[in-house]
């Protein structure tokens, strides 16, 4: 039984080998440090040639490797050095024989021997023996370098001795048969005077001087030698010589060539070079043949290793793999510990040539032996650390970056499998973090390859490991040096979009306008350019246009999908963020089993002000926890990721006194409410909303600004009034809201909105120009209360009064009660219809303030027109004040506005000319009776007021005095009954703008009773092209008396 | 005969491989895996002697005109490179090729 020596190379069959030995007790470390003397020995030339004498030593060598010595001589031991210790002369028999029996065990081969003996002195030490060295103590030896040297010299006499002696050619001789050890049983009984016998004898011998040559340094000798022996022993078949002498061969021709030596074989590799090659194809068949003969295991793994070795610069990998393969044919029982060494050399030799996926099989497989259940310690270590060393091979690399872009890298069926030995290995070393480590990274890379049972059992024992010792995202460096990277869950959960949302519409903050243009002004010169914005518009495209603000809760949303089986746990997900100092709020959710996109809101809060960029966030799953940046995501739809953080806002609450409506209004309203106030109102109803701001936030609201906007869609908008009173009670830690009133008069439209809209800022944000703004809108749904199907006047007794005819419709489903100024209240069932007559004061709508100079802008007459008309339909309105009241709980105001027409409101109004008529100093009027006494002289006055714009007169009036017996008859004959004082004809004369007149008379009657005064305009001429309505004077009712009668009453 | 068959795309990772003894699967895993070291040999050789890439029959590895699989395996891949629903580097989940390869397994398994 032999054992191979996979250090080996070419250059070694040119050395001597020499064995250097302790002998009795010597300190270990004293002789290792002598050893490393004597064998810095290495090379010797010879004195009188240019011969170089290689040594190889070793310190132990097994005699059954000596037994080959034949075979090959440079495996035969042909020097002993032993070195010894020997405190007295009393013990130095027993040295001595001990190094005598040393030398036996060699004895065989050895050309020479020496002894090194330390500490003995006296006079042993004083003879002087050839074999022997004597040293007082390990510190005084300084010619130890040059006794090995003798020593040397001394086994290379022997050596050429022995070359020369063989050399010749003793044709007469019998040639000895040189065998292996385990051919001697074979040849026994053989017959020695046989051709072939002689033939084979001699090609052995052939080989075995081209191997002394070599050894004696003579290069061309050898290879002469060699090529002899390799005629010799192909016509004999002599296979295993016949592939030592090739072997022979190549060394040789590899040491001429490579004087360097082979060591460093890339570097001294000469393309040129053919003898080699050559020698290595011839080399071939000896190798194959090799095979053939089934004993010589020992050989060929030594043989195959050192070819393999060698050549391969010059063999195709082709052959090369052949050789190797003969390497993997196991004959031998070998050892545990020979298998693994058995194995990593193979898989350095695959690795040699290029095979990695075969070196890495290799090297698993010695991993594994390592492990092997046969053995009583298994060395997880060692395990552990080879298995590392495949990872190459199977094109695996522990970082997960390699994965996470494009197609899967490798077989991913094999790749899972060795990473499965790894936690396991790791795990039985003792280091569950780097199990956990793998394991997340089998997780990670492989997911898609596991099935549902598979990924069940890898995240059990990942839950079970990291219980005992959680993941982290620190790296781990292992003692030689490796450093395993974090294994970030970007798959669980896997994230197919990010999107950072927009603060709520009532906390966005917004600029203020003037700050905004003094920026962009300082850009460019320039009010457009199209080059300019592209380029802008790039650099923006990251940016995104909203901003964040300082200590609000900012929001980013995650379509997240669960790729597992089963319920998927993840804990403690927040926010990876850099710029800006942000407090994440981490969130834990659940994602059902194979869920489909799920979106998940992640939440913190920006505590400094400027540029956020959100790089990824973090997740725990498992145990393990990981930061995922979305640079690494795949296929993940990111909008942008940097946001601007202004200072911190105030923020307003806002709360009103009716029920807010979630539905937004219509689709028409082009800005979201947050929230609107819905009401429903009869037309003419009146409803008071409190809104009440209140400061919520911990910054003080420094402005605070209110404006509304209507949105009117019905389609009469004329009537529409929001009015809206705030008496401010306002303190500026916090702020109680004043009543906001509104009152909605409508006759036709049936809804009605405003938007009102709350500005404030304060705090740092307004010193930066933001505010933001709150918002309600208020939808109003109006619902018809009354209508008035007709109008019409009646004039009245008086001129200055006159009636006004209303027919009132109930359109509501109630009963409705309506009831106007000084009049009584009508009751109008539902969709009833009934006239109201309400007695109106005529109008004096010159008294009005002059629309057309409020809004100078109304320029044409047409709107001047229809502004007044709605003026004077106010003011009609409010001197009638007709309300209506639905029994008991609503009630509201109607207005005629929108139904008078141009008739009517001439009708109802004053004429520009007054005339008042009195009688002794009395105005008289129509219903008032004037009364005067018989046979007195009753004054006569008429006013003229000119209220027009322009002069009127002259005009003359005729008073005539009439009876009327109530019966249809009047009597106008009257001459007996009244007498005027002077003429029955009054003169005015022209009145001027604004001006009046007065004209007065005297008449007296006769006669007791009731009369009239009929006063007449005498001639058209003067009140041509004026209204006759202008033209109409109150009639006169005188009753006369006796002046008995006034008595008597 | 065939007791393994597999189809592995350019970028080293198996689009098909199927074995008859399902228990042993693994190791057939290991052996084609390690194969792949030999392809690729040829692959470096080729490109260097021929300076083109133009070749992309690398030859046989190992001589199997005996059993005449080659062709009617070829023929089956291109079928599925042909479907319209195949996206080049997918795990080749064909029926039909399918068949082929356990046809060629039962014949001669």
């Amino acid at each position: 039984m032999s054992i191979p020596d996979y250090m080996q190379c070419a250059e070694d069959h040119q050395t001597v080998l020499v064995v250097v030995q302790p002998v009795g007790i010597v300190p270990e470390d004293q002789f290792f440090r002598i050893y490393k003397r004597i064998a810095s020995v290495r090379q010797l030339s010879i004195r009188d040639s240019q011969r170089l004498l290689f040594i190889r030593y070793r310190h132990h060598y097994l005699p059954e490797n000596n037994e080959w010595g034949d075979f090959q001589t440079h495996r035969k031991v042909v020097g002993l050095i032993a070195v010894t210790t020997c405190s007295s002369s009393r013990d130095w028999p027993h040295t001595a024989d001990r190094f005598h029996a040393q030398k036996e065990v060699y004895s065989s081969t050895l050309y020479d021997s020496r002894l090194l003996v330390f500490g003995l002195q006296g006079e042993i030490a004083e003879q002087s023996r050839p074999d022997m060295v004597f040293y007082p103590s390990f510190e005084e030896c300084s010619d130890v370098e040059r006794r090995v040297e003798d020593f040397v010299e001394s086994i290379f006499i022997v050596l050429e001795s022995k070359r020369l002696d063989r050399a010749t050619d003793k044709s007469g001789d019998k040639i000895p048969l040189l065998c292996v050890p385990f051919e001697k049983k074979d040849f026994v009984g053989l017959d020695t005077d046989s051709r072939h016998y002689k033939k084979r004898s001699q090609g052995r011998m052939r080989k075995h001087v081209g191997d002394l040559c070599l050894q004696a340094g003579m290069l061309q000798d050898a290879l002469v030698h060699y090529h002899m022996a390799v005629e010799l022993l192909r016509a004999v078949n002599d296979f295993l010589w016949l592939g030592g002498a090739l072997e022979g061969l190549c060394s040789a021709s590899v040491i001429f060539h490579y004087p360097g030596g082979t060591a460093g074989k890339a570097a001294g590799c000469k393309p040129s070079v053919c003898q080699p090659a050559d020698a290595g194809k011839r080399h071939r068949p000896g190798g194959s043949q090799n095979v053939v003969d089934f004993c010589s295991g020992y050989a060929i793994n030594d043989v195959s290793k050192r070819r393999s070795q060698t050549f391969s610069p010059f063999m195709s990998k082709d052959e090369i793999c052949e050789e190797i393969k003969e390497l993997t044919q196991e004959r031998q029982q070998l050892s545990e510990e020979e298998k693994i060494q058995r194995y990593s050399i193979l898989s350095e030799l695959y690795e040699l040539i290029g095979f990695h996926r075969k070196s890495a099989f290799f090297k698993r497989v010695a991993a594994m032996q390592c492990v092997a259940p046969t053995i009583s310690e298994p060395g997880w270590r060692a395990c552990y650390k080879l298995l590392l060393e495949t990872l190459p091979g199977y094109s695996l690399s522990l970082d997960p970056k390699d994965f996470s872009k494009g197609t899967h890298r490798g077989w991913a069926a094999v790749q899972m499998r060795l990473l499965h030995e790894l936690v396991y290995a790791s795990r039985r070393m003792g280091n569950p973090a780097l199990s956990v480590r793998h394991l997340s990274f089998l997780l990670q890379t492989m997911l898609d390859f596991l099935s549902d049972q598979e990924k069940k059992e890898v995240t059990q024992s990942l839950e079970n490991y990291t219980s005992k010792c959680p993941g982290g995202m620190e790296i781990i460096t292992l003692p030689d040096g490796l450093t395993l990277p974090p294994v970030p869950f970007t798959k669980l959960p896997i994230v197919r979009s990010v999107k950072l949302l927009n603060l709520p519409v009532s906390l966005q903050p917004h600029k203020l306008k003037g700050v905004l243009e003094g920026n962009l002004s300082n850009a460019s010169p320039f009010i457009y350019s199209p080059i300019l914005m592209q380029s802008r518009g790039e650099e923006r495209c990251k940016k995104i246009d909203f901003q964040w603000v300082q200590g609000d809760v900012c929001e980013v949303q995650l379509m997240v999908y669960n790729p597992m089986p089963y319920e998927l746990r993840v804990e403690n997900m927040g926010l990876l963020t850099s710029g800006v100092e942000f407090e994440s709020l981490p969130a834990a959710l659940f994602l059902p089993a194979e869920s489909g996109l799920y979106p998940v809101t992640l939440v913190g809060v920006p505590r400094t002000a400027g540029n956020i960029t959100v790089n990824g966030y973090h997740t725990s799953v498992f145990g393990v926890s990981s930061d995922c940046l979305l640079e690494d995501l795949v296929g993940v739809k990111a909008s942008g990721c940097l946001v601007e953080v202004i200072p911190s806002l105030p923020r307003l609450q806002l709360s009103t006194s009716l029920p807010r409506s979630t539905h937004s209004s219509q689709a028409t309203s082009k800005e979201e409410l947050p929230s609107s106030v819905s009401v429903q109102l009869f037309n003419g109803e009146l409803q008071q909303l409190t809104i009440t701001l209140e400061n919520i936030g911990s910054i003080d609201i420094e402005t605070l600004e209110l404006t509304s906007k209507n949105n009117n869609k019905g389609k009469n908008n004329k009537s529409c009034s929001v009015c809206v009173c705030c008496c401010s009670f306002f303190s500026f830690i916090l702020s109680k809201r004043p009543l906001s009133t509104e009152s909605v008069h409508q006759s036709d439209s049936k809804t009605l909105e405003a938007v009102l809209k709350f500005k404030y800022s304060g705090g740092a944000g307004k010193v930066e120009g933001y505010y933001r703004e709150l918002s309600l809108g208020v939808h109003v749904n109006v619902e018809p209360s009354l209508f008035f199907t007709r109008v019409s006047t009646l004039p009245a007794t008086s001129t200055r009064q006159c009636h006004l005819l209303l027919d009132i419709f109930n359109p509501t489903e109630h009963e409705l009660t309506v009831s106007a100024k000084n009049n009584q209240d009508l009751v109008l069932h539902a969709s009833e219809c009934q006239r109201m007559a309400i007695q109106v004061d005529r109008f004096d709508f010159e008294s009005l303030p002059q629309a057309g100079q409020q809004t100078p802008h109304l320029s044409s007459p047409k709107q001047l027109e229809e502004e007044r008309q709605l003026a004077h339909g106010c003011q009609i309105s409010s001197k009638l004040g007709i309300c209506w009241s639905i029994i008991s709980f609503r009630h509201g105001e109607a207005s005629v506005e929108g139904v008078l027409n141009q008739l009517v409101l001439e009708h109802l109004q004053l004429a520009p000319l007054q005339w008042d008529v009195l009688l002794n100093g009395k105005p008289c009027d129509c219903d008032v009776v004037a009364e005067c006494i018989v046979g007195d002289a009753v004054t006569l006055e008429v006013k003229l007021t000119n209220l027009s714009k322009n002069t009127v007169g002259p005009l003359a009036l005729m008073v005539v005095p009439f009876q009327d017996y109530q019966n249809g008859v009047q009597n106008y004959d009257m001459d007996e009954a009244v007498t005027f004082i002077g003429s029955n004809i009054f003169c005015i004369s022209t009145v001027k703008a604004r001006d009046s007149s007065v004209c007065e008379g005297a008449l007296m009657f006769l006669y007791t009773g009731d009369f009239y005064l009929n006063i007449r305009f005498q001639d058209d001429s003067a009140r041509r092209g004026l209204p006759l309505a202008w033209f109409t004077l109150p009639s006169v009712h005188i009753r006369a008396l006796d002046i008995s009668t006034i008595k008597f009453f | 005969m065939a007791v393994c068959i597999a189809v592995i795309a350019k970028e080293n990772y198996p689009l098909y491989i199927r074995s008859v003894a399902t228990q042993n699967e693994l190791k057939f895993h290991y052996t084609v895996h390690t194969s792949l070291d030999v392809v690729e040999e040829k692959i470096s050789s080729v490109g260097k002697a021929l300076g083109d890439q133009r070749e992309l029959y690398l030859g046989l590895l190992y001589p199997t005109e005996d059993y005449k699989m080659f062709r009617k395996l070829h023929n089956s891949f291109t079928d599925v490179m042909c479907n319209p629903f195949y996206n080049p580097g997918d795990p080749i989940q064909s029926k039909a090729f399918n068949g082929v390869v356990s046809g060629m397994m039962v014949q001669t398994g």
